[in-house]
């Protein structure tokens, strides 16, 4: 039939550009660092040939894993690094929920400019707003500590929380509010067991959007963080620009993704159980 | 729609003016050391040449062979240390040198000439050297008693406990492993993996009190008063002191070789392949070997210099201070740094890694 | 409601945490001192200062250009996505798409320098960046375009096929018009982002071309002057500028973003 053929070629000509070229310059490349990190690095860095010449070091390995599992401190700075993208999220999210809720409770034209006075930070340079902190903190004698780095953190990631929270909260029925006041509950217990329950699935969001890219960051710790603030995103930064060990840097980077991965989806596993409880 | 439409204008007028603005003139590359030519000699060059000098600056001879090898291109001039020349020439990285076309070669010092690195300098000329070496603040060192002529000054606990948080030391595997090896009493050339791994050892033990790796601003934090002892290059420590007095502060900074030995390095002129103006590269090879530039950059930084022409336009407090024109005993003491071998290197590496996250 | 009063005050806490810093720096660009920790007189001289450095100006240069050029090829490629995550069911579509928005910017940004070094070849410069930059931009526009295609109703698309209207008709006269504001904002959330990251850049720029933040970052590690502070400032001018109009042109769209 002529009609199901146009659509079907449509469909292709339009997705199909995208998906080649997000297939090229992103499925592509996270395979080739997959296969990468199975490798020995090259004489001035990058990677060696995968053909192992004579006297030479090529081919496929495994040990960069067997250092990575075989060495403690390596684990301990993923686990400094959970723990760090975990406080910044609390924070962040205690920093957050009044503001969300004050935001989705007001009238709709304030609303809309209430959260744009949230997103026009954004218009700064993420290193201007760790700037701002470093001209802060240095006089305080707290720069290079590990609370500037949380400040940095929050800083930076706190428009994450608010805009999906306050999304979520908008979307709340006054009427429940009513309905658990006229049930006698205070404004405490409304919040604790009506609106926070319901605002879960904002809350994952929110939750989310912070952790995850704070597991990753290297340019906060680097400015305002001292030695011992060194992150997951500082040790592959180092890897891959500074000893310039990309299989090192590729294995890190595979153990980064895959915590990702198993943070995203366990948020998104919570996210729809508690869509389901409320 | 009238918005939209002014807004696309706008963007177009962004992009021809971007563009456009994209001046074609005569330029050459040059690969170089941070403050490593005086602004002075840009500019007189610059007008000799009717060309603009433009230069990217690297920290350590690691990230630019680094750099290198990861496909940066077009570069005319490097300044290599003598053990990263050898691994170009190896790399057939460089083009070989005319020495018809550089008539002030006949300016250097003999004993710079014919170097381990590039026997017959076919490649390379020999442009400025340096010692690795403590720079502090003299007041604060006198005051808290840390001896400043022994390395043991950034390694042993019992002085950096009253420095704690107040030392940077070289953000460079080579630098920091050869201050250490020397410290132990072997030679900075030392490939011993044992003697790797006491150095190492010597170093995550000193790393707690130090402030930080610090390639780039230790000379502003000596300057300023931030840091009170650096671990650097002589002609940096030279800056600091210089700068130090201009801003009239209190205290003043001074270096000096440690006694147990330093590294020495001789930092050369080569021409890349990738780069596509050799003929104002030699011009501005042969114009860096006229004794007024070699006697500006030493005047100006401290630098020490193979220029014989140069030695009688260099201010004596300068070509007489034994840090930066060291005599044959201080040079008894001294080392230059060889190059690795791949297997050196990247079990260097994975030290570097293991001494920056523990 | 008598709780929103309790949250008065937390919520300007939270917008002053917010702006402090930022006022701060702007003002910190005025002040005729090198350090930035007291007020000690006004003056332009930074922003003098910044007119005649060569290497700002180049990273301006290139940071327009690629934004430029990152914003208009991700905005098509984007909007087409968007489209396609909508009304077909294509395998795998969505985890590409969106992926790279949600996964942290230094995998993205690695990945591509192992990409671009290993496989292709190529030297780290514009094209790298751009290309990594589209990357990462795609996401952005598909998400909002989707929103706003979720948002609308279906029956126009109908009414339209009823009429005899071929598929590209349907598109160009009816979709089209009716998602250009989310388009439009998508383009202007692609520039934004173009012109401010840091981190993919960082990895994909290599030696020789430098953007704003990149040479943010040097100045801000080597020796940081209130030039630093004067460049932000117009900076933060030239984004505000972008996304209020952003917000006008599209106000649900920013919403919709999750």
């Amino acid at each position: 039939m002529a009609v199901p053929r146009a659509e079907r070629l449509t469909k292709w000509l339009i997705a199909g550009p995208p998906l080649a070229f997000l297939l090229a310059f992103f499925l592509l490349p996270s395979l080739i660092m997959a296969l990468a990190s199975l490798r020995y690095p090259g004489e001035f860095g990058g990677l060696a040939p995968l053909a192992a010449r004579a006297g030479e070091e090529g081919g496929l390995t495994l040990e960069n894993y067997v250092l990575f599992f075989g060495d403690w401190i390596y684990a301990q700075i993923f686990a400094k690094s959970l723990g760090i993208a975990a406080l910044t999220t609390f924070v962040c999210l205690v920093m957050a929920y009044p503001l969300a809720l004050l935001i989705a409770r007001s009238p709709k034209k304030r609303r809309d400019f209430m959260v744009l006075l949230v997103i026009l930070p954004f218009a700064s340079n993420f290193l201007v707003r760790v700037y701002a902190w470093m001209i802060i903190l240095g006089p305080m004698d707290l720069l290079f500590t590990r609370f500037a780095v949380i400040v940095g953190m929050v800083y930076v990631h706190l428009p994450f929380m608010i805009l999906p929270l306050y999304t979520n909260l908008e979307k709340h029925d006054p009427a429940l509010l009513d309905a658990a006041q006229d049930l006698g509950a205070n404004a405490w217990h409304t919040f604790w067991r009506v609106t926070f329950p319901l605002s879960l699935p904002g809350v994952f969001s929110g939750s989310a959007l912070v952790f995850i890219p704070v597991l990753g960051m290297f340019a906060i710790p680097e400015l305002l963080g001292g030695k011992g603030d060194w992150m997951v995103g500082n040790m592959i930064k180092e890897a891959f620009l500074g000893t310039r060990d990309w299989p090192f840097g590729s294995m890190l980077s595979l153990m980064l993704t895959l915590a990702v991965l198993a943070i995203a989806g366990a948020a998104a596993l919570f996210a729809r159980r508690g869509a389901r409880d409320a | 729609m009238g918005a939209l439409r002014a807004l696309y204008g706008l963007a177009l007028a962004a992009l021809l003016a971007a563009f456009g603005a994209q001046a074609q003139q005569e330029r050459l590359h040059v690969y170089n050391w941070n403050n490593y030519i005086t602004e002075d000699t840009v500019a007189r060059f610059e007008q000799a040449c009717h060309c603009r000098l433009v230069q990217d600056y690297y920290a350590d001879n690691e990230e630019m062979l680094a750099k290198l090898a990861a496909g940066a291109a077009g570069y005319d001039i490097l300044v290599p240390t003598g053990d990263a020349v050898a691994t170009l020439i190896r790399q057939g990285a460089l083009r070989p040198l005319e020495p018809a076309r550089l008539p002030n070669l006949a300016n250097l010092k003999p004993e710079f000439l014919k170097p381990w690195f590039d026997p017959g300098n076919r490649y390379s000329v020999p442009y400025a050297y340096s010692v690795t070496l403590l720079g502090y603040n003299e007041q604060k060192m006198r005051e808290l008693g840390i001896p400043t002529d022994t390395w043991a000054a950034i390694f042993e606990p019992k002085y950096l406990e009253r420095l704690r948080g107040k030392v940077t030391v070289l953000d460079s595997q080579r630098e920091l492993m050869a201050a250490a090896l020397i410290y132990l009493g072997h030679p900075a050339y030392d490939t011993d993996p044992a003697h790797w791994r006491r150095a190492r050892e010597l170093i995550l033990r000193a790393k707690p009190y130090w402030a930080a790796f610090n390639a780039a601003s230790y000379i502003k934090e000596l300057t300023v008063g931030n840091i009170w002892l650096a671990h650097g290059y002589s002609n940096d420590m030279h800056t600091a002191r210089q700068d130090a007095l201009k801003a009239g502060r209190k205290f003043t900074i001074g270096y000096s070789t440690p006694k147990e030995g330093a590294v020495f390095a001789v930092d050369n002129l080569v021409m890349h392949k990738s780069g596509r103006r050799p003929d104002l590269a030699y011009q501005f090879m042969n114009f860096l070997l006229e004794p007024e530039s070699s006697a500006a950059l030493s005047n100006a930084i401290g630098a020490g210099s193979p220029n014989a022409a140069a030695m009688h336009l260099i201010r004596p407090e300068i070509a007489n201070n034994k840090a930066i024109f060291p005599g044959p005993e201080q040079l008894a003491q001294m080392q230059q740094l060889h190059e690795l071998t791949r297997a050196e290197r990247r079990l260097l590496n994975r030290m570097w890694i293991e001494i920056k996250v523990r | 409601m008598r709780s929103s009063r309790l949250l008065w005050a937390p919520s300007l806490a939270v917008y002053a945490f917010l702006y402090v810093p930022l006022a701060i720096v702007v003002l910190f660009s005025f002040n005729d001192s090198r350090l930035s920790a007291e007020w000690v007189g006004f003056t332009l001289d930074w922003y003098r200062k910044l007119a005649t450095d060569d290497a700002m100006l180049a990273a301006a240069r290139n940071s327009v250009l690629i934004a430029l050029t990152a914003a208009l090829v991700a905005t098509v490629l984007g909007t087409m996505a968007g489209i396609a995550m909508h009304r077909y069911r294509i395998r795998g579509l969505t985890f590409l798409v969106l992926t790279p928005v949600a996964m942290p910017e230094i995998l993205l940004g690695v990945s591509l320098l192992v990409f671009f070094i290993q496989v292709l070849n190529l030297t780290l410069g514009l094209v790298s960046v751009l290309i990594a930059h589209i990357t990462f931009c795609i996401g952005f526009v598909a998400i909002i375009v989707r929103a706003r295609l979720a948002g609308m109703d279906e029956s126009i698309f109908e009414a339209a096929r009823d009429l005899g209207a071929t598929p590209w008709q349907s598109f160009r006269l009816v979709t089209l018009p009716l998602i250009m504001p989310a388009v439009t904002a998508g383009a202007l959330m692609s520039f934004t982002l173009s012109i401010d990251d840091f981190v993919i850049t960082f990895f994909t720029a290599g030696v020789g071309v430098s953007t704003l933040p990149l040479q943010i970052f040097t100045m801000i590690k080597v020796a940081v002057t209130p030039e630093v502070n004067a460049v932000s400032t117009l900076l933060m001018l030239v984004t505000l500028t972008l996304i209020v109009l952003a917000s006008r042109v599209a106000p649900d769209a920013l919403k919709g973003r999750t």
